[in-house]
């Protein structure tokens, strides 16, 4: 018999109690699922996107629920990186998770700047980059789907910051590897793999989006398929560790994305409607892992035996 | 007004104890839920079957009533999409994952101030929790009950076995007064000489017609706003309403689920078309 089983993991040098961290626009600063979660359950939190200043996002309807999925266009909406410093940072210090500052800008000197005021603030563990938001008109999705920009803003980052540097990528492009390794060049540490994919739902009756904004990203487990496929791909192609992020409402599909390449997982979409699915998916994982003999997450991560 | 005590939420895996169909796609329905049976009147509770892979997030429902002893709330529920019906088509016995109590409920009219609810179509479900909270404060108060014709009111019995003074209209004229409910609303407000205090929950056109006569008539006037909800707990940040600031700065996003859903009606910027 092998020792009982961890769920402890390093990723680039962010050390968490387990692999499972809510993904960025789920779960608002923490703070606010606090009532809902016991934040010391989950590995970590990825925080709404951060500008300098605040915002106030796209119009409603603002959401979309569509087969299996979500669609989306909240257009990050935010107290800007100041304010959650000042006023949200010293509440999320009291719960015992890592936290995960996710970094937006609309130009690099922004990405940088929101960089170094989370970098200098105390209890930020890491930073996410924000590459690939489908919803804003300026910055997101623009940096993370040229290779040349996705590399300026991460190295603009990477020399401001001790922190872990996180690029989070879009799926929406031909070939996620080439953004993988763009991040990788530019000095990253990790990388989210993925956000939403781009979308559009239509009302049939008034011949207009269903969302205020048009287009939209979608989420949730109608592209866990999708997002497995490019966790397998980025893995493969870079020597630096992935977070897989794309549907995971179950312990299965956690398990599904440590096999294809994934060093921990973010939970999106079920926080809204399952906010403490969490206890579930870690019981699940240990079970799995006592099942198969596997003592550390890490000895999961990349095994798919892919036919040849 | 007076701020009230939020009671704690919880995330629940409970049963549905009891279903009482009201014809069509109209239903009663009672579930055992410990904190969401101590809701405030003009709370809400979001709620999903356990066990319907087809609903992705949750949907708000008013609390209609609440039995704490028992550990119970009722919501009235109108089947109009996929995930209403999901939570219409529950058998007794079956499970759903329940998120209550949400939300600031309906400030406590002041002493003396006559108390008009006005509620359209399954936007009146708040009222009957309101309505025990008037009566026990012995508050003067009187319910308009309006829909488009009589099939959209199916609460008329259960709102008048509990003694609420009731007047009914439809827009068809098949049941109470015909026209709009602002109509017997306005002829009540001119035979009213002292304080009054409005109170609506229904479609927003009718919110925004209550609205306007509110302020027309220096009235204080809540409403319980209903956009699109995702989560409950103001993180997926879906159900935005354009809120007036006190210091009269540029209006900002604030979700309804958690700074609401009842505002002021002079701070709501109206959105509808």
């Amino acid at each position: 018999m092998s020792a009982a089983p961890s769920l402890k993991i390093d990723v680039a040098g962010l050390r968490l109690r387990n692999p499972f961290l809510a993904a960025s626009g789920t779960c608002g600063y923490g703070v606010e699922i606090a009532g809902a979660v016991d934040l010391s359950t989950l590995g970590g939190i990825v925080t709404k996107g951060l500008y300098m200043s605040p915002r106030d996002g796209c119009e409603v309807p603002r959401i979309a629920e569509t087969p299996s999925g979500l669609l989306n266009a909240i257009g990050l909406q935010g107290v800007g990186i100041r304010a959650f410093v000042e006023k949200v940072l010293p509440e999320l210090r009291r719960h015992d998770t890592a936290v995960v500052v996710n970094v937006c800008g609309e130009t690099v000197e922004e990405y940088a700047e929101v960089s170094k005021i989370a970098s200098d603030a105390e209890g930020v563990h890491a930073l996410e980059i924000n590459i690939s938001c489908p919803n804003v008109k300026t910055g997101g999705i623009a940096f993370g789907t040229d290779p040349v920009m996705t590399h300026d803003v991460v190295s603009a980052i990477r020399r401001v910051t001790k922190l872990p540097v996180i690029p989070k990528l879009s799926p929406n492009v031909t070939d996620i590897t080439v953004f993988a390794r763009a991040c990788e060049d530019a000095g990253a540490d990790a990388i989210s793999c993925v956000n939403t994919f781009l979308g559009l739902a239509i009302d049939i009756e008034s011949r207009k989006p269903k969302l205020a904004f048009g287009t939209g990203g979608l989420s949730g487990p109608a592209i866990r398929p999708i997002a497995v496929r490019m966790t397998w791909q980025a893995a493969r192609a870079v020597k630096i560790p992935i977070i897989g992020i794309g549907g995971i409402a179950c312990a299965a599909d956690a398990i599904e994305f440590f096999i294809a390449g994934a060093r921990a997982v973010q939970v999106g979409t079920m926080n809204f409607s399952r906010p403490n699915v969490y206890g579930e998916i870690e019981s699940g994982v240990l079970d799995y892992m006592t099942r198969h003999g596997v003592s550390t997450v890490a000895d999961l991560v990349g095994t798919l035996v892919y036919p040849r | 007004m007076n701020a009230r005590v939020i009671p704690p939420m919880a995330d629940r895996v409970c049963p549905l104890v009891e279903r009482r169909p009201l014809g069509g796609a109209y239903a009663l329905l009672t579930f055992e839920h410990p904190e969401a049976a101590r809701a405030e009147a003009g709370q809400f509770a979001m709620i999903q079957p356990a066990h319907h892979a087809d609903v992705t997030l949750r949907r708000p429902f008013s609390i209609m009533d609440t039995d704490p002893d028992r550990g119970r709330f009722s919501i009235f529920l109108k089947a109009i999409g996929t995930g209403s019906r999901s939570v219409f088509d529950l058998r007794i016995g079956e499970t759903a994952r329940v998120l209550g109590p949400l939300g600031h409920g309906f400030s406590d009219p002041a002493k003396g101030e006559r108390v008009f609810l006005v509620g359209g179509g399954y936007g009146v479900a708040p009222f009957a929790l309101f309505s025990h909270r008037l009566k026990t404060a012995a508050a003067k108060f009187h319910l308009f009950y309006g829909g488009r014709s009589a099939s959209e009111l199916p609460l008329i019995e259960e709102l008048e076995r509990r003694g609420i003074p009731l007047t009914l209209s439809t827009d068809d004229g098949t049941r109470g007064e015909p026209g709009r409910v602002t109509g017997p609303l306005l002829k009540a407000l001119d035979g009213e000489s002292g304080d009054a205090r409005l109170y609506a929950c229904g479609p927003e056109p009718m919110m925004h017609a209550v609205a306007k006569i509110a302020e027309e008539r220096n009235v204080p006037c809540e409403v319980s706003l209903d956009p699109w909800m995702g989560c409950g707990l103001g993180t997926c940040l879906g159900c935005v309403v354009k809120i007036q600031e006190p210091d009269g700065s540029k209006p900002k996003n604030r979700p309804a689920c958690t700074e609401g859903p009842v505002f002021d009606s002079r701070r709501v910027v109206w959105s509808h078309r």
